[in-house]
């Protein structure tokens, strides 16, 4: 899963603790999340998207090997 | 399933996994609990030779490693419970693999630690097979918590 939260962060004009801090969880948490070793859980997200004031697919999207064949055909 | 109901059945599913954990401060009483029962044990082993004592290092050194194992870190978040079961995930695979393949050498190890003067190839006690799961968890987790620094 591909993520914006870095650059979501920066416009925000936000230090990685401070988000933390924000949404209640650890600095290391943001970190691994920015550097895609960590999928969020729904919960999470919902905050960000709360917190960006957009919706969660604005800053989260699937890669392409993470879509389903029968969806790739549709669209 | 609205947002809230969904939001509630996470944080329902997060606070189960936290049910059974200590408070963050045990993880210093743990570590005092293996210290002292270590210093305990290896005097015991090098002058006093107590049976009783013993023992009563060897369980405070599991009790010690339990409460390390079961205690929360500062901030107890989601990546935290994830790192956490991949660690218990871990120790069980790898205790049982290290329990079958490195038998001889493990023996001869616990022979060694323990004192016991026995013949090779006996089978792995519950107490190694405790103190394998339990250590493997500790250092995996400590581990994995280094690794998303």
């Amino acid at each position: 899963m591909k993520n914006r939260l870095k650059i979501e962060r920066a416009i925000l004009d936000l230090t990685q603790d401070e988000l933390a801090n924000k949404i209640g969880v650890s600095r290391q948490t943001i970190s691994s999340i920015e550097k895609n070793r960590y999928v969020p859980s729904t919960v999470l997200a919902l905050r960000l998207s709360r917190l960006f004031d957009k919706p969660v697919n604005d800053f989260f999207e699937l890669d392409d090997s993470e879509i389903p064949v029968q969806n790739k055909e549709l669209s | 399933m609205n947002v809230k109901s969904f939001m509630e059945c996470e944080r329902k599913n997060l606070e189960k996994m936290k049910r059974y954990q200590l408070p963050n401060g045990f993880k210093k009483i743990g570590i005092g609990i293996i210290v002292v029962s270590l210093i305990t044990f290896f005097v015991n082993k090098f002058s006093i030779e107590n049976i009783d004592l013993k023992l009563t290092a060897k369980y405070g050194i599991l009790v010690g490693l339990l409460i390390v194992s079961i205690s929360k870190e500062k901030i107890e978040d989601e990546l935290i419970t994830s790192l956490r079961m991949q660690s218990y995930t871990f120790a069980f695979t790898a205790g049982v693999i290290i329990t079958l393949l490195t038998n001889p050498l493990f023996n001869y190890i616990a022979n060694f630690v323990s004192q016991k003067q026995q013949e090779n190839f006996q089978e792995v006690g519950d107490w190694e097979i405790l103190w394998i799961l339990l250590s493997v968890q500790i250092f995996y987790f400590e581990f994995l918590k280094g690794m998303n620094k």
